[in-house]
This record gives structure tokens, sequence and C-alpha cells, in this order.
């Protein structure tokens, strides 16, 4: 029943809603109570105005607090978190573990698999992270990037002419420094008698050392590169030349004509996690180019170090002017158009500024870097892949946590009965989960340790371990881990404590079906992830064999590639030809131009003569005659270049793709090309005499281009068609007789399909990864599955045990209990297949030859996905459907 | 001998408790005081000494039937403990010795 008279409802709720609980009903009766007398008495208005009044004068902070536990003033609570109690925790902690030795060791084994991982791919994450920040200038240096849009296609990259260096200093008083950087490959260095083939040879400005922090153990890195022909090497290379001798001041001949070089400093090892990378740092001084500017010879890294807190975009802007005028103008000069005009053909150009730090994960040049980059978007996978792993580690431990602890409802309920209260049995557990998660952690520090040398030859990184010693990276571990435990043993101390001894004792039923739909949710989950993987993975696996499988056009069985053959000099041919004489050799051919991987070989314009304003972008081949049939290739028209045709010298052989795109629909053979046109406008004409079928030059990421193969001198290989059994021998005597010219070389070699083989290495890396990574979340996946039908056939021991008596048989039950899990995974499947589809095309878009996604592999990752999964519940379920039911209803 | 100390106004809510005699409670209490005293106090004092008084174990209190005419909200009745009834004797005790010392012509001077 209600009072005729009401207070004011907004005056009321605020006292409901900041009075104390303990003193609320009271307060709110006597406030009702003075309301209706003041409202009888003295009128609504007055009784509003004093009710409000004393409304407020029991809020806080006016109103004193009624305390709660007044009833017991004399007795004192102890704290359960005593040392006495702590150490019987950690001693019930240790039984209860030891007395469940497989789901202890399945939980500890699947978190510290987890946190491995995480653990693995947060040091790979760092790393990548970490590139060029050694430097202490870091934030401050700026790459000059060239931005060029030429017939439609971006052949820009981050190198520039000889002088943009310059131009940029001169112009611009922000630019504190400029150094440049040649990469100059590998070359023979000469020490005495040793002879080394060098990799990693940089040249550069002497300001290298003042804008890099690359610190000096010997020499002047004021004066080190200042005159020519004097060169900087690394600790490394200086104990490799010289063991512990001093270097400086000693001399080191260069290349087949010995060009002297003085050695002026030595510095420390590149860090590793740089974007370039040096053995040895020649001079760039007295460095002449026959074209200066700034899109001739584009051959150099220019760097620029500009002032602190130095905003590079408005500098960006400021030089794209300079940029303007100056590229303009040599293209002005280069293809006689002007910047509008050739704007107006759909092409552009202009320089831009790369900040040092973004160079090896956000640089667009792949192939014209220094060194290979990373890719930011492999970081974030990986990133991605940790946190699922650690997410799905976590889940199940926590899974299995509550799995195992509800086998001890028994022993909570005597615990109880004994006088034990709630927040001990919280302890207890909290302190179990944690103590686990801890285990979990050491034996995952120890796989990291172990895994980490293959970890590295698999990322191809040199992760080491110290970056855990770091105290603030160990603190975050153990807390982490800390977190993990508390959060995993949270469910089953306050669900598990919270149960009724009564209740417990006399058998009743303890299934808390309350949180399934939230274990469903996170099974579904898994499941996704792991389908998504296994899609993944076998997407990749295809895609790599189809590449491995591709027809590239041309034989790469039993040819051997000798190296460096002009190093022989004049006696190139005559170390072929007497090869060649060989019974085990059936071709052999000089090349510089080996048909697998990047080749940085320009594209150069050819016109045909009937339209020679349109040039065709085509790599070019000087071969002899002996390199299509040496390769194998298809001549489909015309014939292959011969030595009793003189005319050859000016015949060019086309592939199909450079005949289509010169626009000869009919017979191609005896027209004529535009293949050279020199200062003075004079052009050299060349006569189609043969069309090989295309073949792959690059790798199958790229699409076949046009190829114009002339007939000419090209040093560099001796490419070798054999066919023997007794390699070892072949070789040796190969060896022999390429030591009797004694060459500067040592002598080496490759097969072309192994080298065709390193062109896919870092596809076979992805795959190698995601197969290790996929593997890994099905395995823990599986260990979460597992602990789940643990918990579920638990839970349903006794109505296992009634179905039994009642007549069921051993597949059915061990149906019924397949059955849910399995509408999880049919969820899972549903939700992986378009997202893992829409992931995989994406990758596949990289490649120019690629494989269709068919349907097959994600019923393929289904049925997989189903069979594992069957396979970990059945081992459950045909456990709990052969009880004995008289087992599982005898306490009842 | 250490006494818990009593306040003035603490006195006079513990002596309307224990007029009201175990029908005292908040709404009571005020409405003697404005009443006996004609002082009017806000109810947030009150409360606050009644539960002052309970802490300091001169009252105890407990909820009592709910009626109608508050919106069926339980009160909480007070009723004065020994220790209190103690307090308040020895309070009396006090002053009554103390007039006993006064001098009977001091009155007179002022005028009464």
């Amino acid at each position: 029943m209600r009072s005729p008279v009401q207070p004011p409802r907004w005056a009321h709720w605020l006292l409901t809603w900041l009075h104390p609980d303990n003193t609320l009903e009271e307060v709110e009766g006597d406030l009702h109570e003075l309301y209706t007398h003041w409202y009888n008495s003295s009128g609504k208005t007055q009784a509003t105005l004093r009710y409000l009044l004393n409304v407020v004068s029991v809020l806080p902070p006016f109103v004193r607090r009624r305390k709660t536990n007044k009833q017991q003033p004399e007795y004192r609570t102890t704290s359960s978190l005593n040392s006495i109690m702590i150490r019987n925790y950690l001693k019930i902690a240790f039984r209860n573990l030891k007395r469940q030795k497989i789901s202890t060791s399945i939980n500890i084994v699947g978190l510290a698999i987890g946190l491995a991982t995480c653990i693995l791919i947060m040091l790979y994450v760092q790393d990548e992270l970490s590139y060029d920040r050694y430097n202490e200038k870091a934030d401050r240096i700026f790459r000059v990037a060239l931005r060029l849009r030429l017939n439609g296609k971006d052949v820009g990259g981050p190198v520039l002419g000889a002088n943009a260096g310059r131009d940029l200093q001169q112009e611009f008083p922000e630019v504190l420094k400029t150094t440049r950087i040649r990469n100059q490959g590998s070359e023979f260095v000469n020490y005495g008698t040793t002879s080394f083939k060098q990799d990693n040879l940089l040249a550069a400005d002497s300001a290298f050392f003042e804008v890099f922090s690359i610190p000096f153990l010997k020499g002047d890195p004021k004066r080190a590169l200042t005159e020519p022909n004097t060169l900087v090497l690394t600790e490394g290379t200086a104990r490799k030349y010289f063991g512990n001798q001093d270097p400086i001041g000693k001399v080191l001949l260069f290349g087949s004509d010995k060009t002297p070089y003085r050695i002026t400093g030595v510095v420390r090892n590149v860090p590793e996690n740089s974007h370039f990378r040096f053995d040895m740092l020649t001079s760039l001084a007295g460095y002449d180019e026959q074209h200066i500017g700034w899109t001739y010879s584009m051959n150099f890294y220019t760097y620029v170090l500009l002032p602190e807190k130095y905003d590079y975009k408005k500098f960006e802007a400021k030089i794209s002017r300079l940029a303007e005028k100056q590229i303009g103008g040599e293209l002005q000069q280069f293809l006689q158009l002007s910047p509008k005009q050739f704007r107006e053909k759909g092409d552009d150009f202009g320089i831009f500024l790369q900040p040092l730090t973004s160079i090896h994960l956000y640089s667009p040049f792949g192939g014209t870097e220094l060194r290979p980059g990373g890719n930011i978007l492999y970081v974030y996978v990986f990133a991605a892949i940790a946190v699922f792993m650690l997410l799905i580690a976590c889940v199940n431990f926590m899974n299995l946590s509550t799995a195992t602890a509800v086998r001890r409802s028994r022993e909570v309920g005597i615990r109880k009965v004994l006088g034990s209260v709630k927040a001990q049995l919280q302890q207890q557990f909290l302190i179990e989960s944690v103590l686990l998660a801890m285990v979990a952690l050491l034996v995952g520090l120890l796989v990291v340790g172990l895994a980490l040398p293959f970890f590295n030859q698999l990322t191809g990184k040199t992760l080491t371990i110290s970056l855990l010693i770091n105290p603030f990276v160990l603190a975050g571990l153990v807390a982490g881990t800390v977190l993990v435990g508390l959060l995993a043993g949270s469910y089953p101390a306050f669900y598990l404590s919270a149960f009724k001894p009564v209740a417990v004792l006399k058998g009743g039923g303890t299934a808390g079906r309350r949180s399934f739909s939230l274990r469903n949710g996170l099974v579904v989950f898994q499941f996704f992830i792991t389908i998504s993987m296994i899609i993944a993975t076998v997407t990749a696996d295809r895609q790599l064999r189809y590449m491995r499988a591709q027809k590239v056009g041309f034989d790469r069985e039993q040819v051997l590639v000798i190296h460096d053959t002009h190093m022989l000099r004049n006696n190139e041919s005559v170390f072929r030809n007497q090869i060649i004489q060989s019974p085990q050799v059936i071709t052999g051919s000089i090349s510089g131009q080996v048909p697998v991987g990047n080749t940085n070989l320009d594209n150069t314009a050819v016109m045909s003569k009937e339209n020679p304003d349109k040039g065709v972008m085509s790599r070019f081949y000087y071969v002899d005659d002996a390199y299509i049939p040496t390769l194998g290739m298809q001549v489909v028209l015309g014939r292959n270049f011969s030595k009793s045709f003189p005319t050859d010298s000016f015949a060019v052989i086309l592939n199909e793709t450079a005949v289509r795109a010169l626009g000869w629909q009919q017979d191609p053979i005896g027209r004529e090309l535009i293949g050279h046109i020199d200062d003075n406008g004079a052009k050299t004409y060349y006569r189609v005499i043969g069309v090989v079928s295309d073949f792959h030059f690059e790798s199958l990421r790229q699409k076949i281009g046009p190829l114009v193969m002339f007939l000419g001198r090209n040093s560099g290989n001796i490419l070798v068609k054999t066919h023997t059994d007794k390699l070892p021998q072949f070789l040796a005597s190969l060896k022999r007789q390429w030591e009797s010219f004694s060459p500067a070389a040592p002598f080496s070699y490759s097969f072309l399909d192994d080298r065709f083989a390193q062109v896919y290495v870092s596809e076979q890396k992805i795959e190698q990864v995601l197969t290790l990574f996929s593997s890994l979340t099905i395995f823990i996946a599986c260990l979460g599955l597992f602990g789940l039908a643990t918990y579920t056939a638990e839970q349903r021991t006794k109505e296992i045990g009634v179905r039994k008596v009642l007549g069921a048989s051993v597949g059915s039950v061990v149906a019924l209990l397949s059955k849910d899990f399995l509408k999880l995974i049919l969820i899972a499947l549903l939700l992986a297949t378009p997202i893992a589809w829409w992931g995989m095309d994406q990758w596949l878009n990289e490649f120019a030859y690629k494989v269709t996604i068919d349907w097959w592999i994600f019923a393929l990752a289904g049925l997989l996905a189903i069979g594992i999964a069957l396979l970990t519940v059945s081992f459950q379920s045909i456990k709990a459907a052969l009880t004995d039911p008289v087992k599982s209803l005898r306490s009842q | 001998m250490r006494r818990t100390y009593l306040g003035e106004f603490e006195e006079v809510v513990l002596l309307m408790v224990a007029i009201l005699d175990g029908e005292g409670y908040g709404v009571t209490v005020s409405q003697a005081l404005e009443e006996h005293t004609g002082r009017t106090v806000t109810f947030g004092t009150v409360h606050n000494t009644l539960i002052r008084l309970e802490e300091k174990g001169f009252v105890q209190s407990e909820l009592g039937g709910a009626t109608a005419e508050r919106g069926g909200r339980r009160k909480r009745l007070f009723r004065i403990t020994a220790l209190g009834s103690q307090a308040l004797q020895e309070i009396q005790q006090l002053r009554q010795n103390l007039w006993q010392l006064l001098p009977p012509h001091t009155f007179r001077l002022s005028g009464i």
C-alpha cells in the first residue's frame, strides 16, 4: 500500500543513490515519515524544501557510516594470507599437481608452448622494429628516393645520380651532412698470396661516419675516407685478412687489374639490424661519373642529416622544388619532353624522403635495396599470431584448470565443513594456478632457449636470448605470467569456493552449465584460428609446389654454372672450348645472364622499324650461339644464332612476348627493329632471325616481359650442360683445368636448379613458418579440446551411467559426447572460410603466376580439423562410454 | 577513571531515547527534540548522533516492523543500554554534587 503523500522522486533518487546501503532503509523510512508530517503541517513547498535539506544532511560526506561488524568487536579475524597458510597452500598445491600428473603436464606443456611462441615472436618483432635505431641520430637521418613513372611503369628507387647529395647540401643550409653509398657488389681482393672473393663491398663519402654511428677501433673517422683509393675494414674482415696484425696502412689489391687500396681504418662490425652491411667500405673520393646529375647513373643511395626536431615533411616540400627543376631539365634533355608533356602522358616524377628507421619495414623498393628488407605486414601477422597463440594457450589453461578443479569439489566440501572460509579456498586455487603458470614460464623459457637456433635458421636472423635478460622484460614476463595464472585460476577459485558443502558432499550435481556458452565460444575461436592456419599452410604449400613445378621454359636439370669466368680474361673462351671437349659435356655457353632470380638488369626500349615512336621496354640478353641449346630453350620460329651466318651480329632472337608487344601479327622473321640509338640519333637496325618460346627469366612473382637476345660477348659465367653420373670427378677435372690458367679467383660453381630453388627461399620460409605455427596451434587447440572433453565427460558421468543401464551402446554414447564438439567445429569452419579465403587471395596477388584457391582446400581443412578433434575427444568419450555404470552410479 | 565523553547534544539525544522508552527512532527523536527544546536540527545530525551513541555503546538498536505510512520500510528503534543510563545518572549525579557546592548568594547577586 502506498502512502498518499510521496516525497519528490528526484530527491529520493539522490538519497538511494548516495546514501550508504546498510542504513538506507531506515533513513528512507524516517525521511518519508517526516515529509508526510511537514506536508500536513506546512504544505507541499515547505515540505519539499525541508525534505531536500534533510536528504543532503544524510549524504556523504555529512553522514556517518554505520559499521557492520560491530556485533563482535572483541573477535579479531586473522588474515588467511600469513606465512603458515601460504606454506600450507604450496604444500597442498604440490601434492595436488603431483597426484594429477597427466593433466598437470598437459596444462604446463600447453601454456609453455604458448608462452615460448609468444616470446620467440616477440624477439622477432622487436628485432624487426629495431632496425637502424642503433644510430645515435637515427631520427634525423633521411634517405632521398626517386619517384619515377615511365611508360606507365614505376621505375623509381632509393638511388639517385652522383650529384643529388652535393646539390642538396649546397642549396639548403638545413642539410647538416650528406653522404652517399654506392653498392660495389663483390670483388676479388688480393693480399700477398691470398685471394678472396669479397662480398658486401660498399663505397661511401667521408661524411659517412658523421651520419651513421659505427664506432672506429683504429684510425681517424674524420680523415678515413677523404682520399681516393682508401678503405675502411670491419673488425671481422680485418681478422680474416690480417689475423692479429695491424691493418692500418696496408694495401689490398682489387679485381683483375689489381687496383691498390690503402687501409685507413678499422670499425666495429655493422650491426645485424642495419639496412646496409659492409665488410669493406671504400672511399668515393675522386670517383668520377661520366654523366653527372640526378637521374644519370643512378647508383647512389643518398642520405641527409637534418637538424634536431626539424619537420622533414617541410624539407621534403622544399627539395621537391629543386628536384622539379633538376630532374625536369634532365628529362627534357633525355626524352625531349617538358615536365608538363611528360606528366600529360600519364607519367610522373619527383623525390621524397624516407626516414632511416622506416627503410627496413616500409620501403617499397624491394630488389634495389642494399639488403633485402622486411615487411611490416609480416610483423603484424606475426604479432597477431603471437597474441592468438597466447590467448588460446591461456584459454586452455583456464579450461584445463577448471576441469581438474571440478574433481576436487569434494575436497572443497570437506574443507568448508572443517571451517575453511571462502577466501582461503580462493587463495588455495589461485596459488596453485599461479604456481603452474610459473612452472610453465620456466619450461617456456627453456623451450625458447632450445628453439632459438632453429628459429634463427628459419627467419634468417641472429636473435639471442640476451634481450630477455633485460630486467624490465623479465619483470614484464613474470607479471604477465602471474596475471595469466590469476585469471586462469579465478574461475575455479570463485566457482568452486562458492559451492554449498552440503550439496557437494551429498554428491549432488555440480554441473554448472552457466559458463558453457562462453567455453563453446572459446572452442569456436580456437578452431577458427586452427582452420585458418591450415588453409593458409595448404595454400602456401600449393603455391610453392606450383612454382617449383612450373614450366619455366628452359631446362634447368644438369646445368652447371661456373662463376666468375671473366676473371680468366682472354682465356675465358679457351677454357670453354677446352671443357666442351670433355665427353661428359654436351654444350657450354659463356654468358653473364643466368635466367634465374633478379638480374638487376635495366629494361631498354626497342622500336619496330615500322613504328619507331612506340618503344617497348625489353630485357637485353647478350648470348653466344650455344646459349639456347645449353638451356634447352625452344626455338618456335626461325633459327638460332649460328657461326655460319656472319650477318648474325646484327640479328636478334625475340621471345613470344616481345613479338606480341612489338605488334607483329604475322611472321616476324626477317622484320627489323631499332635496337640502339647513339647520342647523335643514329639508329642501328637488327633483323629478327628467330623466336624462342617464353621462359621465366626472373621469379614467378613477375610476369614474363619482352626479351631481346643479341649475339655478343658477355662474359661472367660459363653454363655447362652435362650428362654424367661421376659428378665429383668431373668437377675435380674442371677445377684442375681452371687452375691451370692461374686465375685471380678461386674455382666456384653452382647448379642451375639449386639457384632456381634459391629464388623461392622467402616463400619457402613463409611456408615453413606457417607449417610450424599451424602445427603448434593445432596442438594447443587439441590440448584445449582434450581438457574440455575431460571436463564434459566428467560432468556427465552419471548421465552416461544411467544411459548405459537403460541400454545405450558404447557407440551411441561416444556419438553423444562428440556431437556437441562437431557443431562447434562446423561453426568455426563457416567463420574461417571467408576470412582465410580473403587473406590468401591478398597474399597470392603478389604473384603473377598463381594457383587458384579451390573449395577442396576448405573441405580438407575442415575434415582435418574435425578428424583431429574427434580423435582428441574420442579418447575421453570412449573412456567414459566404457566405464562400468556400477562405478559411476554406486554412490547414489 | 576513564570515562567516555558525552557531548551536550549527545546527552540530550540520549535522554530523548531514554524518555521515548523503546519507541525512539529518527523521527520521534527529532520531533521530541523540537517539541521539548525548541531546537530545529537537520535529520542528518540526529542520525549521526544516534550512530555515534551506538558505537559508544550507550544505545542499542534493532530493526522494527514495517509500517505503511513510511512506504513499507522498517524503523531502526533505539533503546538505552545499561551503560547509557549509568552515564546519564553519573552526569546527573555530578551536576547534583556541583549544585550542592554552589554558594547560596551567587544567584542572588545576579538578580534572580
